[in-house]
């Protein structure tokens, strides 16, 4: 059986590759990629040339292309010393005109073009734009090669970079923060040193504190592995996707905290999530006062949830209500067909399946909102009745699907020989249904449930974006509708994840509860 | 048990009524005296012995005159009041009360000062067309494709792979997509809902296939030498007629609903469709007295899908020989 499943999750996680591999195709190669930009203020800002060089620089940050300048070309020949620094810095600036290069520029820029145009790189140069002699703003003279990059690669870097283990030779080497290390302490120094609290520190990795234990769910908290699915760009500059669905949302809740300087103040800072930035702490008064060392971007706290916090509680709710109600109603609808609740049950899983989902959500926020139910989400209420609707709307319908399911394989079990066999044995009808038909008729079901308790972390579009609850639903959508291509790969990456987990779990639950069913390979 | 049998000569009839003696005759014993059957007769005896099923073509048939006939006899121009502020947002009494009581206004007026009723109508008629034939595509696709996975092994496993994959591509990603490349466009939209819309229903049919290949009537047919394609098309795609009708039910209006789906979170046609209206009229619904524009569409909407559902569930039920007893 576990080998069984072990190829099965294997095949699962090649088709996920594949998955990545047709979004990537669709999302680099297919759209135009100045798309990226329409809503990025800086870029518009630019002009001319800084606008030409300021994109190629994003495309390269955002992985369409790898990008090198003329510039860090002759910086790298002199990092591996191959150039002393002086002839650099005469030969570095290049012409307003290719006509106008010194004759050492030349020769340097003769070089670059040969060796960037056997690798494949495209060399362009644009000469300085000028009004009236002078340079236009953003006219500088640029050149620079770049290369689209091969879907393989990309491919690679992207699922290599998925899982990064924070080691203390994070921060530049070069760079001096004193005595690179990990120190285990009984003692966090956050909670003044006086507590016990074990905790490890790093210095010289990227995060802090490694592992520490805090009053937040669920207590232990490590920052050793990360798990990262894709940066974003426009949605939520510079974070990852993950971090963006797991932070918690809503208003700040400050809480008097003492930094590592000693300064006592009310932040919503959480200390614990700490990461080195490198020269953070110079400039800036504030971080001068409050930290030590570089580890300054901290995360702050908030007093809502997350954006799959939302969604799952809601989902997860909603899933539950959904199979309280359907199985008992497809049960009793299967049991006295044709009967008065067999007739209502029809007319409204014919309802729910041929009117169009928007309608129907839309109908019962009104009818919640007649009778005096909270039809908006807010993250600062302290309610609990503005999760009713959305759980609602999400419930009923799965409900419908679920007695239209349950009723018709009841419907046929009902039929089989077995069923006959068990009432000229002089089992009861009750015996029959529930020790019989039921368990038999369950087991396609059983099947859909950790489907529906998967989906609930994918949040629901529509019902999400009726009620306005800030979950996970509408940030596909969202990152499509921004061109956010980092959010877009990690989230079909995301999703196609966990409809593989779902399926494999649905058939060992399946197995579970069937013993027919095996997935030894003797049996099947 | 109880006796079922009743004497003869209590009934209180004379013998020769009960019996008679009948001569052989070889020619009357030639003929088969099964009733006449025919498959579709049958099928639409069945399907109008319900009532209503009656009334639901009805109402399909006014539906499908109002979407395709009407709209062709009016003159529809949506920004044609647009200049008239007073025009604007009228429940269906003031809007008539406006402009005259006439068909036009019976549901009042839209953002634009447009006749939501014909509105509607004309975005009925973009949605119809789009899921019929988005419909008729996949569904030739599908079962075709699914008839012959559901036949060869080494087609089976190719394919199981390619909609495992597929059915793994945000379907939602795939559309937007294709809109933004090749613009949103009403054939954009068809050929974005068929491009990958078919695997769906060709999996169905497989599964189906795959049940009914091997039964006995299928193996004695194939070791009688009948070629693959006339098991296919003979054996097995009359077997298959009812569980297509029913697809077919289900499919219609889902397309419909997609559409809806679709424009509603901003990816749709440029058209003027039935989900655009929704998603247009959206703002109004939270404004006291406007809410009968956004009710409206989404009113009409659902009873186009019931109709089309039931009416195809209905047939797919009486395209099932087993109902025709």
């Amino acid at each position: 059986m576990t080998k069984y499943l072990l190829k099965r999750l294997l095949h699962g996680l090649v088709s996920i590759v594949i998955v990545v591999a047709i979004v990537m195709v669709l999302i680099y190669s297919l759209l135009n990629r100045a798309l990226i930009f329409s809503n990025d203020m800086t870029y518009q800002k630019q002009q001319n040339n800084a606008k030409i060089s300021y994109s190629f620089r994003k495309w390269q940050e955002y992985g369409y292309l790898d990008y090198v300048t003329f510039a860090d070309y002759m910086n790298g020949l002199v990092r591996k010393g191959e150039l002393d620094a002086e002839t650099r810095d005469e030969a570095i600036s290049i012409g307003r005109k290719p006509e106008n290069d010194s004759e050492i520029t030349a020769e340097y820029v003769e070089k670059f073009t040969k060796e960037y145009e056997s690798k494949g790189f495209t060399v362009e140069r644009y000469n300085a734009v000028t009004s009236r002699k002078k340079l236009a703003s953003g006219g500088q003279q640029i050149l620079f090669a770049h290369r689209d990059r091969p879907l393989i690669q990309r491919l690679i870097t992207y699922f290599s970079s998925i899982v990064t283990i924070d080691t203390i030779h994070y921060v530049d080497e070069g760079t001096d923060i004193g005595e690179r290390g990990l120190t285990f302490t009984t003692h966090d120094p956050l909670y003044g040193g006086k507590k016990f609290a074990p905790a490890i520190i790093g210095n010289g990795t990227r995060h802090k504190y490694l592992m520490y234990f805090d009053n937040q769910f669920p207590f232990f908290h490590q920052n050793l592995i990360t798990i990262s699915l894709g940066k974003s760009y426009s949605l939520n500059n510079g974070v990852d996707v993950l971090e963006t669905m797991l932070n918690s949302q809503g208003s700040y809740v400050t809480r008097p905290i003492t930094f590592p300087t000693g300064l006592k103040e009310d932040s919503a800072d959480d200390l614990h999530t700490a990461t080195y930035t490198e020269g953070s702490r110079e400039v800036s008064q504030v971080l001068m006062d409050r930290f030590e060392d570089d580890y300054t971007n901290v995360t702050t706290r908030k007093n809502g949830m997350s954006k799959i916090g939302y969604s799952f509680s809601i989902g997860i709710l909603a899933t539950c209500l959904a199979y309280l109600l359907g199985v008992p109603i497809g049960i009793f609808m299967a049991r006295h067909k044709e009967g008065l609740v067999d007739k209502i049950g029809t007319v409204y899983i014919v309802f729910i399946m041929a009117v169009p989902s928007l309608a129907y959500i839309f109908l019962f926020k009104a009818i919640g909102g007649s009778i005096g139910l909270p039809t908006t989400f807010d993250m600062n209420s302290t309610s609990r009745l503005m999760y009713l609707l959305p759980i609602i709307s999400l419930a009923l319908p799965s409900a419908a699907n679920l007695m239209k399911w349950l009723r018709r394989y009841m419907i046929d079990q009902m039929n089989s020989d077995y069923v006959k066999f068990a009432r000229s044995g002089g089992l009861s009808e009750n015996e029959i249904f529930f020790k019989h038909i039921f368990k038999n008729a369950a087991i396609p079901i059983v099947h859909g449930i950790p489907g529906a308790l998967l989906g609930a972390l994918t949040g629901a579009i529509i019902t999400e974006r009726v009620y306005v609850v800030p979950g996970t639903g509408d940030f596909l959508t969202r990152a499509i509708n921004a061109n956010d291509n980092g959010v877009i790969v990690g989230l079909t990456m995301w999703y196609a994840l966990l409809s593989v987990v779902a399926i494999i779990l649905g058939d060992i639950l399946m197995a579970i509860v069937d013993p027919r069913i095996s997935f030894t390979d003797e049996n099947r | 048990m109880k006796s079922e049998l009743t004497n003869v000569s209590s009934l209180g009839v004379p013998e020769q009524e009960l019996f008679s003696l009948v001569t052989h005759s070889d020619e009357e014993s030639e003929k088969i005296t099964a009733p006449r059957y025919s498959y579709w007769q049958s099928v639409f005896r069945v399907f109008f012995k319900k009532k209503i099923n009656i009334i639901i073509l009805g109402l399909l048939a006014v539906i499908i005159l109002f979407a395709y006939v009407y709209p062709s006899l009016i003159s529809y121009d949506r920004y044609a009041n647009l200049a008239d502020a007073q025009s604007k947002h009228l429940m269906p009494l003031d809007a008539m009360q406006k402009f005259g009581f006439n068909l036009h206004w019976i549901l009042g007026a839209g953002a634009a000062g447009d006749p939501t009723f014909d509105t509607i109508w004309v975005g009925s008629r973009i949605s119809i067309s789009l899921a019929l034939i988005c419909a008729l595509i996949n569904m030739t696709i599908g079962i075709l494709l699914g008839a012959v996975w559901g036949f060869s092994k080494k087609m089976d496993a190719i394919m199981m792979e390619i909609y495992n994959i597929v059915a793994n591509v945000p379907y939602i990603l795939l559309i937007s997509v294709l809109v933004l490349v090749l613009s949103a466009s009403f054939w954009t939209m068809v050929f974005a809902l068929t491009v990958t819309g078919w695997l769906g229903i060709a999996y169905s049919i497989r599964v189906q296939v795959i049940i009914i290949r091997d039964r006995e009537y299928n193996l004695a047919s194939k070791c009688l030498g009948t070629p693959i394609t006339r098991i296919a098309l003979r054996n097995i795609l009359p077997f298959l007629t009812s569980f297509i009708v029913t697809l077919a039910a289900a499919e219609i209006p889902s397309y419909i609903s997609y559409e809806v789906f679709l424009s509603y979170i901003g990816i749709g046609l440029s058209d003027m469709s039935l989900g655009k209206l929704i998603y247009e009229a959206e703002p109004a619904m939270l404004t006291n007295g406007w809410q009968f524009e956004f009710w409206s569409p989404v009113v009409v909407a659902s009873i186009i899908t019931v109709v089309l559902y039931v009416a195809g569930q209905n047939l797919g039920d009486a395209s099932d020989p087993r109902t025709h007893m």
